[in-house]
């Protein structure tokens, strides 16, 4: 195909969403067959390079395998560490391509002390491929799988129902599972689940359709996967734009950020919800020249006619559906650090682009993402999903989740070391119910520079000493039932 | 055969993010410019998220002494072209000591000439953090890369402490004697970084066409012979083949493919329907199992 088509191509496409990418992530356990399930569809479509076929034909053969000539799963398990443990620990990133669509692989670890990588990877997911071994059924980690993927904001499921080879391709029984899948599905908000029988190291219903299988009609998991629509938004979503930085160039000033939400076009009004602040649209610039609108996902620069003196961290957003201006919130959370919450350190809040200093943290309750009941708790450690609320220094522009999912997300940052120690999403926000008031004791660099830092100067290495004995100042203050905010 | 596009949008639009995210939280970014396809997309990008301003930050380039003439030329004139800073680091020592990659194991010679090198200018800079144009379909260690990659103190990269990164989320607070390199490419594939050249008409290095080009066989492998000091095996003689190259490095330890794709239409439709991965062509990378995850351990990129 010639470039001159390609280019025809982008021309007639309908606008320039991610229709044309997909990203996957799979889920299942190591025995659920997961990684050969990736590498079949890898290996049918494709998408493995002659050498890296080559190497693992010789790899397969230096191990012990069961009869099987090719194991698939050398193609994914990357770090030393990790193929010499046999397992997979972190989340493995793989690309290929049909002719019809992009793909993105999102392989994260099934285990459930791998909770933490599985959100992760899952949150960066359109859709999830839920494996299950067809001889088991839906277990509980099935149920646990599905759980994180709609707390990240999945939408959409496959639940691949492998090895039925091994149940001699029973309708019945495959029927069964994906009946007890759909009744458990429904605590969760995705929007589509589809089931298909597969059988991934002959390579039944991956990209060869199975004729071991004629009662089944549907796609093969390729013909799905090339198919699916992978749009989240609603039609008349409101515009958000979280602002990264703001461009300078002789006369030019422009806000530069990516639209999480929503559109817009010159001559609209924006607002930006911390100051109440409003301008309208000048004009809407990329190298490219002008664009005449930007949607989500797009990564711009807007004029305004009014300056509005904001910075990063403002939400430039439609007048009347504002983002929440909120100094207190409530949010469901994965703990992903090693040191447990400690209700005495000190955090930040990061969401779109802002981070802001919280006050005060609590723990309210545990999950149980395999039975989902949730009980009373104070503290949270890896792994835990736990439900927190969290009072900030100064408001800052969210949403909940639920409404608009990229700006109602946030991680939470260790202040110490800079750590990012749990990812959460936003089930409860208001203004102006923790505002700092008497009862925050404020540590600002004025009142640290004339005693506790007297000593330091404008170094780097002295600014570091500075903000680390703030934080230590910090924790000793609210071991003693202080709320504090670190403002320097 | 038809090729996705529309992608690719997508594919700018993240990496424009990831470049504005970390211009915004890092105190003295770098981009490093190795010059090849990777690095002029990277620098596409890069101007794209600041404009109309340039780029706030330098590029810097290893120069191990050993690139392709072309490249040379063709950096020379980008950074002209474009009004950027531009710093090229040396090491004079490895150089004086005759460390070559004839006579040293590529191991020890890319240790030396390049890892060291890019340590010592990123130092040398008080860097905080540095672009990179590394892919994540490259090679399997770096198929678990971060797009914000925590370096401890003296660059060593530890697979384990890396932070986790959810939705579009990057947290660029650094620890202490912490340094970032930043990897706004990681999605793309090489599929990918050619049919946004093809689309976005960015110039590269010649030497990614096809051309008749003198090399010698080796390990069957083509080198070819970029200046006069390669050292011929008795017997040995250049002869002009068609060839070009997939990836751009130092000249003994880059291979070439012979091909006739002489303009980007072509190299794109040969890229697309290639039967080996490119990395195929980097000598550095067959030295040992698991030899890029040992590099990236030391602080290679």
């Amino acid at each position: 195909m010639h470039v001159a088509a390609l280019r025809e191509e982008v021309a007639v496409a309908p606008a320039p969403e991610a229709s044309g990418m997909a990203r996957l992530l799979t889920c299942g356990s190591v025995d659920d067959g997961k990684s050969t399930l990736i590498g079949r569809l890898l290996w049918d479509s494709a998408a493995v390079a002659e050498d890296q076929r080559a190497a693992v034909m010789h790899a397969s053969q230096n191990r012990l395998l069961n009869g099987e000539k090719v194991d698939f799963s050398l193609l994914l398990d990357g770090l030393q560490a990790e193929r010499e443990q046999g397992i997979t620990i972190d989340i493995a990133w793989r690309y290929f391509e049909t002719p019809r669509r992009r793909f993105v692989i999102i392989d994260a670890p099934g285990h459930e002390q791998y909770t933490r990588n599985m959100a992760t990877g899952a949150s960066h997911a359109d859709v999830a491929i839920l494996l299950v071994d067809a001889r088991h059924g839906v277990k509980r980690q099935t149920r646990r799988h599905a759980a994180i993927c709609d707390l990240v904001g999945i939408k959409r499921v496959v639940l691949a129902v492998n090895k039925m080879d091994l149940i001699d391709w029973s309708e019945a029984t495959f029927r069964a599972i994906e009946a007890e899948f759909r009744a458990l599905a429904q605590s969760f908000g995705f929007i589509e689940i589809v089931a298909i029988p597969v059988a991934a190291l002959p390579g039944d219903n991956v990209v060869r359709r199975s004729a071991a299988m004629p009662w089944y009609g549907g796609p093969t998991l390729l013909d799905h996967l090339e198919a699916l629509d992978v749009s989240t938004e609603r039609r008349d979503a409101p515009f958000r734009m979280p602002v990264q930085l703001v461009l300078r160039h002789g006369d030019f000033r422009g806000y530069a950020g990516t639209v999480a939400s929503g559109c817009i076009r010159p001559g609209d009004r924006l607002v930006d919800a911390r100051s109440g602040l409003g301008a309208s649209v000048r004009r809407i610039t990329a190298m490219d020249g002008n664009l005449a609108v930007a949607a989500k996902g797009d990564a711009v620069a807007i004029e305004l006619d009014t300056d509005l003196d904001i910075s990063r961290g403002a939400v430039l957003s439609e007048v009347q559906r504002r983002p929440i201006n909120a100094d207190v919130l409530e949010a469901r959370l994965v703990w992903l650090a090693e040191t447990p919450f400690d209700p005495e350190a000190g955090y930040l809040l990061r969401t779109a682009t802002d981070l802001t200093p919280v006050t005060s943290m609590s723990i309210s309750a545990l999950i149980d993402f395999e039975t989902l009941a949730s009980a009373p708790a104070h503290a949270c450690a890896a792994n835990d999903i736990a439900d927190c609320r969290v009072l900030l220094g100064r408001p800052t522009s969210l949403d909940l989740f639920s409404h608009l999912p990229a700006t109602g997300c946030f991680v939470l940052v260790s202040a110490v070391d800079g750590t990012t120690v749990a990812g959460g999403v936003i089930t409860w926000a208001q203004a102006g119910a923790s505002a700092v008031g008497d009862n925050v004791f404020v540590l600002d660099r004025e009142l640290l520079a004339r005693g506790l830092c007297s000593d330091l100067g404008d170094s780097p290495a002295d600014l570091a000493e500075f903000h680390r004995r703030a934080q230590e100042a910090a924790i000793l203050l609210r071991s003693v039932g202080i709320p504090v905010l670190i403002e320097i | 055969m038809t090729a996705p596009v529309s992608h690719l949008k997508l594919l700018e639009a993240e990496s424009i993010h990831i470049f504005r995210e970390a211009a915004a939280q890092f105190r003295a970014p770098v981009l490093l410019y190795s010059i090849g396809k990777d690095s002029t997309v990277l620098l596409h990008l890069a101007r794209k998220a600041f404009w109309p301003a340039k780029p706030p930050f330098p590029l810097l380039h290893i120069d191990t002494t050993w690139k392709f003439r072309d490249m040379i030329t063709f950096r020379d004139r980008t950074v002209r072209e474009f009004g950027l800073d531009l710093i090229v680091h040396t090491n004079h020592d490895g150089l004086s000591r005759g460390i070559n990659p004839f006579d040293h194991p590529p191991s020890v010679y890319t240790d030396i000439m390049k890892t060291q090198a890019l340590r010592a200018a990123l130092d040398a800079g008080g860097f905080d953090a540095a672009f990179g144009g590394a892919r994540r379909d490259e090679e399997a260690s770096r198929a678990k890369e971060r797009v914000f990659s925590f370096r401890a103190a003296g660059h060593r990269w530890e697979p384990r402490r890396q932070r986790p990164e959810m939705w579009t989320l990057l947290n660029g607070r650094l620890g202490k004697g912490e340094t970032v390199r930043v990897f706004p490419l990681s999605n793309w594939t090489e599929g990918d970084v050619w049919r946004y050249i093809a689309l976005e008409k960015i110039d590269v290095v010649p030497l990614y066409f096809a051309a008749p080009r003198p090399v010698v066989t080796r390990d069957g492998q083509l080198i070819m012979v970029d200046d006069e000091r390669i050292k011929l095996e008795p017997g040995e003689k250049p002869e002009l083949r068609k060839i070009r190259f997939r990836t751009l490095g130092c000249w003994p330890l880059t291979a070439a493919v012979e091909s006739d794709a002489s303009e980007i239409d072509a190299v794109v439709e040969e890229v697309l329907r290639a039967k080996y991965s490119e990395r195929a062509g980097r000598l550095i990378d067959h030295d040992q199992a698991g030899a890029m995850e040992m590099k990236k351990r030391e602080g290679y990129f």
